[in-house]
């Protein structure tokens, strides 16, 4: 395993390398691609933390918990909430913000706040030349020539490796509270989440489990200042008394505990079978869960993202048909990623640019992604 | 600032090309008259001026792709443009290109307030999308002061961001998907109705490269519910310092506005006479937005203006009902335009983080006193996006110049502190020749191989961003 | 923006004011926004910023302007709703009209233009003429098809079905005030108005003595010049305005010269720009400072709050000489809300209705197309009754549209003891 220590070694690493190479950063996020290991758990430390212009400066191997509890103490957050995906995918290690970026996860608030992507200001990588490229900066706005460092991010290593990140952030919460309905089916769920999403009131959280214990069950989170929680939970409440009856849950612990597990999707912790992440148009995730036949299903991001846990091996793709959005295949054996392939096979033109891209970034199809 | 000379080759076969792009839109989508390409010279940035080869209005996707297989096949570099109130010259023509406007494209598609997007044409101007879906409750939140005027198409092109954009982001955060024309003729579709890309994130390289990419013809947006409550609250300040430090500690106490909006005397007093909102005379305004409830409204308040007295305003008001809060804003928006009434300017674009205001305000003067020429400031505080405009005398011989240098100053000045060269205009030619301030050799390289993949022959746009001399080989 | 006259050019006070329009103008491109023909046609070159670009190279290079140029600034409406959104102050109306004025001595237009233009210039301002040629059109309508030039067309097409008779009512004379006299008031009676609707002077005049204002209608009162200025044609204008101007000067203790056809009202309130440099400046100064559209004077003289048991549901056009020529906005409205109307607004309500003084004759295409976007988002508003401030939009709408539409003085009328205006009386019978 390389382990560079620092972003110039780390670039002198690739330049030496001769056949594939396996990047990770914590490695939580299996299965890894074949090919020489290289970590970026050599990079790390928060090289920058300015709570008044909202910034935070971090070198990629950093443990995503290290930002968190630095973040913490000035009472700020990464708003996006990034999953760990331990827990789905049973592996070890420890998340890290480059990681983090480089698959462009996010979490339960991805449709208030975004994705880690909406809040990436700027990165340094190297690309599969061993050349050290920065793009995008520090500031809160910045368009300055192209922005690489969105299309790096989310390309899961595929056109280089980040070393270093520079991330918005956001005031902490001060208070948070869920809105529950029981007994919701899948169709009235989305139709109850979109109604939510479409007051005033911002939801920060909408997730369903059609199979949660004691039956289905809808949240909705609000966060906020406190009487300003308060007021929200009860003028939505109201507003959606036409799609059940919702209970306002206040037990601050519980709330943060079950948020955590609507973002790690920890209904599918420990089930047998693959796991599939769906992106959808909210209005169509009802029908397309009951096209795709699967074990078990949840939804969160008020219906526009879907995870799904089907019959290992099970081409959910083709089950699906046309929709808007796309599928990745997030668990399976390494067989059956082979065969169904992880990520949603694109239409012919896109295929063009997406090579086009990877061939230009890395000529000797080193990085393994 | 210098632009390539055109191609003789092209020239001589004009008579070619306009016939050919005729056949395929009609002689209404062909301007080729030498009286009628004039007023298609340059965009908001009136400083740089070329008259192009023709203009072509294309009404459809596919007449958009009809024109540039003809221009690709005829290596005719070819200038994207939606309303031309880019700042930076990024909708200005040389002699030797095709202006592809859009504005005849400005349908809504498809409204779906369930999944809260809505689809238009990008000829469409960015506050008529928002009117397209106000009567439902929703808007369109990120709002560039000249969303009045600008098209979608300029704003994905430019990643254009607003006042508002504290809270809700710039174009790159509200755009889900895109139809987009390569330069030949190609078709493609990027993202939809769902969030975040399968594969690769090309809708995020997209917005924000300057319509060197591809012709955005469609685009997918995010909508969001209007909140219930907005209020602008004003409050003047004595000096730029107090101003500057009194955003700090907002920032700092955990209460984000949605707007937090800077102007300084000669700005104030300029807008005032536009738009009668009654805005303090003092030597620095704050104008801050919160929203909300009217108790929400009351209660994030309370927190913003205990901060606001630490540092001695001279004034604090809040708009007393809708018609003065709209005043306020039309003020604030129209600041640029009102400017012009007194002065010729330029507007600068830095963005520098929000801890430096105060020492780069104080920088900014010292220059202006250097090189005597007059500054003025407006501009989105809370995410240190700077507007400074400098004051010259268009049809005085050498001043123009004399802004130039004192601008690029000023944008190294931001640069050094650690911030950028734009924040939301774009390069453009305007600042092309400045970005190797920024970025080294090998940062702009790897720019330059997107476009590579997405226009080999660099024919979009293809004299913006890069400088010059960096982009040389790989121009036709 | 930068401009390029010679120090001699600028000797020239007509071209030192073009100059200084066009330096305050900085290229932002807002006014495209809001200007019907780019809303139509999509063209920068059919946009005020198009079009200020034309007349810039045209005037600073003295250029014999090009048939390209004409056709652009032709185009143009002159509704000024891009003055009413630069937000640098720009004064696009005095431009334009610069730029007409340069035209009509420099261009030579093709003969059937110069005949239409010709004709309307000395039809359109004479009322008995104008009369006699609405009569005539009535009995060429059926040979409309036969016309060859479309605009002729137009013209035919624009003559109503009924004619009123003259009323004598527009004679010189003097309507006492009812009750105390609290103003003295010159009513510019209007021109072409007169020939299609006498009713508007009717109901001023009643209107006006009701609420305390003697009304003088002053011998030799005429054409206000607005229409033969826009036609660039100004030694003619001039000629009229200050026939005008001389007539208005006569009434002694003359408090307010009263405007009830709002494209009048703009022009009459810049007489003392029309006449600059010219020996009656001061008097044409004098009377423009005066003049006040009828809803200002009944504003000032206070209406009686009135609420009418039903209301009756009145959307309300804002001509654009009243809302960007005068910037009487929310006036107007106010006024009808104050005596019991429910009045609603359409969208995009800064658009021009496409009527624009002779525009309708001479562009029906764009003119029609601005017509029918009009009375869509007026209709959608199921009103009652449609309302305007200006004979122009009325006769453009009402041939669009079913429903009434009335002039906004007869409605105050009505609601303050005049009759019910004859045009709705089927309704509300
Ligand atoms: C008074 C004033 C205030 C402004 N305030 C702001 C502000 O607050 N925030 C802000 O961000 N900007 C602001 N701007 C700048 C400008 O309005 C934005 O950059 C806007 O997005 C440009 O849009 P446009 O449609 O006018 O584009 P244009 O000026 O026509 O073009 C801009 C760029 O987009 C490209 N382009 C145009 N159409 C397409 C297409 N279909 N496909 C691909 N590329 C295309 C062009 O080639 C060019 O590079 C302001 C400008 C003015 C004049
Ligand atoms: S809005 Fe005014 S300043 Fe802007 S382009 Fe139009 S006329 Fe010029
Ligand atoms: S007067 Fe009306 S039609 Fe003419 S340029 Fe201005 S807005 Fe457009």
């Amino acid at each position: 395993m390389i382990r560079p220590a620092s972003e110039a070694e780390l670039a002198e690493a690739v330049r030496a390398a001769h056949g594939p190479i396996s990047v990770r950063g914590g490695g939580t996020r299996g299965p890894l691609p074949a090919g020489e290991a290289l970590t970026t758990s050599g990079l790390t430390g928060i090289t920058l933390h300015d709570p008044a212009a909202l910034t935070l400066v971090a070198r990629a191997g950093t443990p995503v918990e290290e930002i968190e509890a630095a973040l913490a103490e000035a009472n700020q957050r990464l708003a996006f909430e990034p999953m760990d995906h331990r827990g789905l995918l049973g592996t070890t290690g420890t998340p890290t913000i480059g990681g983090v970026v480089a698959a462009n996860v996010s979490g339960p608030r991805r449709m208030q706040v975004g994705a880690a992507r909406d809040h990436l200001l700027g990165l340094r990588f190297v690309d599969g030349e061993g050349t050290i490229v920065k793009n995008g900066g520090r500031v809160m706005k910045n368009v300055t020539g192209y922005d690489l460092a969105r299309l790096v991010a989310g390309s899961r290593g595929a056109l280089g490796v980040i070393t270093e990140v520079a991330l918005k952030v956001l005031p902490g919460t001060e208070t948070c509270a869920n809105l529950v309905a029981r007994g919701l089916d899948d169709a009235a769920a989305v139709r109850a989440m979109s109604a939510a999403l479409g007051t005033p009131f911002e939801v920060s959280g909408a997730a369903h489990d059609p199979h949660a214990e004691g039956g289905p069950r809808t949240v909705l989170r609000i966060e906020g200042f406190a009487p300003s929680v308060a007021y929200r939970c009860k003028a939505l409440a109201e507003r959606l008394a036409p799609h059940g009856d919702w209970e306002i849950e206040t037990d601050r612990e519980a709330v943060l505990a079950e948020w955590r597990g609507i973002r790690d999707v920890a209904p599918f912790h420990g089930e047998q079978g693959d796991v599939w992440r769906v992106s959808v148009r909210p209005s169509q995730a009802a029908d397309l869960v009951a096209r795709a036949g699967a074990k078990r299903a949840f939804y969160d991001w008020g219906g526009g993202l879907i995870w799904l846990l089907t019959a290992e091996g099970d081409d959910l793709r083709a089950k699906l048909g046309r929709y808007d959005g796309h599928a990745t295949l997030l668990r399976a054996t390494p067989e059956t990623h082979a065969k169904l392939h992880t990520l949603q096979p694109e239409p012919l033109a896109l295929q063009a640019l997406t090579r086009g891209l990877r061939e230009t970034f890395d000529p000797r199809g080193i990085l393994a992604a | 600032m210098q632009m390539p000379s055109p191609d003789a080759k092209i020239m001589a076969k004009k008579a070619q090309v306009v016939q050919r792009l005729t056949e395929v839109l009609g002689a209404r989508g062909v301007i080729h008259d030498p009286a009628e390409t004039r007023a298609y010279e340059c965009d908001a940035l009136t400083a740089y001026r070329c008259p192009p080869l023709c203009v072509v209005l294309p009404a459809t996707t596919e007449e958009v792709s009809a024109a540039l297989r003809v221009c690709h096949e005829e290596n005719v570099p070819v200038v994207p443009r939606g309303s031309g109130t880019s700042l930076a010259g990024g909708a200005l023509p040389t002699a030797d290109s095709v202006i592809l406007g859009v504005s005849r494209m400005n349908r809504v598609l498809e409204i779906d307030t369930d999944d809260r997007i809505i689809r238009v044409q990008t000829g469409r101007t960015n506050l008529s999308v928002t009117g397209a879906v106000e009567e439902l409750g929703f808007f369109y939140a990120p709002d560039p002061s000249s969303q009045l005027a600008c098209a979608i198409a300029g704003n994905i092109a430019m990643n254009s961001g607003g006042a508002h954009c504290l809270k809700y982001g710039v174009t790159t955060n509200n755009l889900l998907g895109v139809t987009m024309v390569q330069m030949d003729g190609t078709v493609i579709e990027i993202g939809g109705a769902h969030m975040d890309a399968g594969g690769l994130d090309l809708l995020g390289v997209i917005c924000g490269s300057e319509g060197q990419l591809g012709v955005v013809t469609e685009a997918t947006l995010r909508i969001l519910p209007k909140p219930e409550g907005a209020l602008p609250v004003m409050m003047g300040y004595d000096s730029a310092e107090a101003a500057g430090a009194c955003v700090a500690d907002i920032i700092k106490a955990g209460v984000l506005p949605v707007a937090i909006e800077y102007m300084d005397r000669p700005c104030i007093r300029a807008c005032e006479a536009f738009a009668k909102a009654g805005y303090p005379d003092c030597e620095a305004l704050l104008i801050v937005e919160v929203e909300g409830s009217a108790d929400e409204i009351s209660y994030q308040l309370d927190t913003i203006l205990k901060i606001a007295r630490d540092h001695d305003p001279v004034e604090i008001r809040a708009a007393q009902d809708s018609d003065e809060a709209a005043r306020i804003w039309l003020g604030r928006k129209s600041a640029f335009g009102a400017m012009g009434q007194i002065n010729d300017y330029m507007c600068l674009d830095g963005t520098i983080p929000v801890s430096a205001l105060p020492e780069v305000l104080k920088r900014i003067g010292e220059l202006s006193d250097q090189y005597g020429l007059g500054v003025a400031n407006v501009f989105h505080a809370g995410d240190g996006n700077m507007h400074p405009l400098i004051l010259f005398d268009a049809n005085k011989e050498g001043d123009l110049e004399k802004c130039e240098e004192m601008g690029a100053d000023i944008l190294r000045l931001c640069v050094e502190v650690g911030g950028c060269l734009t924040g939301e205009h774009g390069v453009g030619v305007e600042k092309r020749d400045l970005m190797s301030v920024q970025f080294a050799r090998e940062d702009l390289e790897a720019q330059m191989k997107v476009k590579d993949v997405f226009d080999p022959k660099w024919l979009l746009n293809p004299a913006k961003v890069f400088p010059l001399d960096v982009s040389e080989g790989r121009r036709a | 923006m930068q401009t390029n006259f010679t120090p001699a050019q600028l000797r020239d006070p007509k071209t030192a004011e073009a100059n200084a329009i066009l330096r305050s103008c900085v290229h932002c491109g807002f006014c495209t926004a809001t200007c019907p023909t780019y809303q139509v046609l999509g063209d920068e070159l059919d946009s005020p910023r198009g079009r200020i670009y034309l007349i810039k190279d045209m005037l600073e290079n003295e250029r014999i302007p090009d048939d390209k140029t004409v056709t652009h600034l032709d185009r143009c409406l002159g509704c000024l709703a891009c003055m009413t959104t630069c937000p640098s102050g720009v004064h696009y109306g005095h431009l334009i009209d610069q730029a007409r004025g340069y035209i009509e001595k420099n261009y030579e237009r093709p003969p059937m233009d110069r005949f239409l233009r010709w004709v309307l210039s000395r039809i359109l301002p004479y009322p008995g003429r104008f009369r006699l040629a609405l009569l005539a059109a009535r009995i060429g309508k059926p040979f409309k098809g036969l016309m060859p030039d479309k605009r002729l067309r137009a013209m035919l097409e624009m003559a109503p079905a009924k004619l009123p008779p003259v009323s004598r009512n527009d004679d010189p004379q003097v309507f006492p005030a009812k009750g105390e006299r609290r103003m003295r008031v010159g009513l510019s009676i209007g021109c072409a108005q007169r020939a299609l609707d006498t009713d508007i002077n009717d109901s001023t005049i009643r209107l006006l003595t009701r609420l305390g204002c003697e009304v003088v209608i002053p011998e030799g009162v005429g054409c206000c010049g607005a229409l033969t200025e826009h036609m660039g044609k100004h030694d003619e204008a001039r000629g009229t305005a200050a026939k005008l101007i001389r007539s208005m000067a006569s009434i002694e203790g003359l408090d307010a010269v009263v405007i009830n056809t709002s494209g009048c009202g703009t022009t009459m309130k810049d007489y003392g720009h029309m006449f600059a440099g010219h020996e009656l400046e001061a008097e044409a100064t004098r009377i423009g400072g005066l003049c006040r559209d009828v809803t200002e004077v009944v504003a000032e003289l206070g209406l009686p709050k009135l609420v009418k048991a039903e209301p009756v549901r009145v959307a309300y056009h804002a001509a654009c000489s009243l809302q960007h020529g005068q910037k009487l906005k929310a006036g107007p409205k106010a006024l009808l809300k104050q005596v019991g109307f429910e009045v609603l607004e359409p969208a995009d309500s800064h658009l021009c209705c496409g009527s624009a003084g002779t525009y309708n004759l001479m562009q029906p295409e764009i003119s029609a197309e601005l017509r029918n976007r009009k009375v869509e988002t007026l209709e959608v508003l199921k009103p009652q009754l449609i309302a305007a401030g200006n004979i122009g939009c009325m006769m453009q709408i009402g041939r669009g549209t079913d429903i009434p539409v009335v002039h906004s003085v007869q409605l105050l009328d009505w609601a303050t003891g005049g009759p019910q205006p004859s045009a709705i009386s089927e309704q509300f019978a």
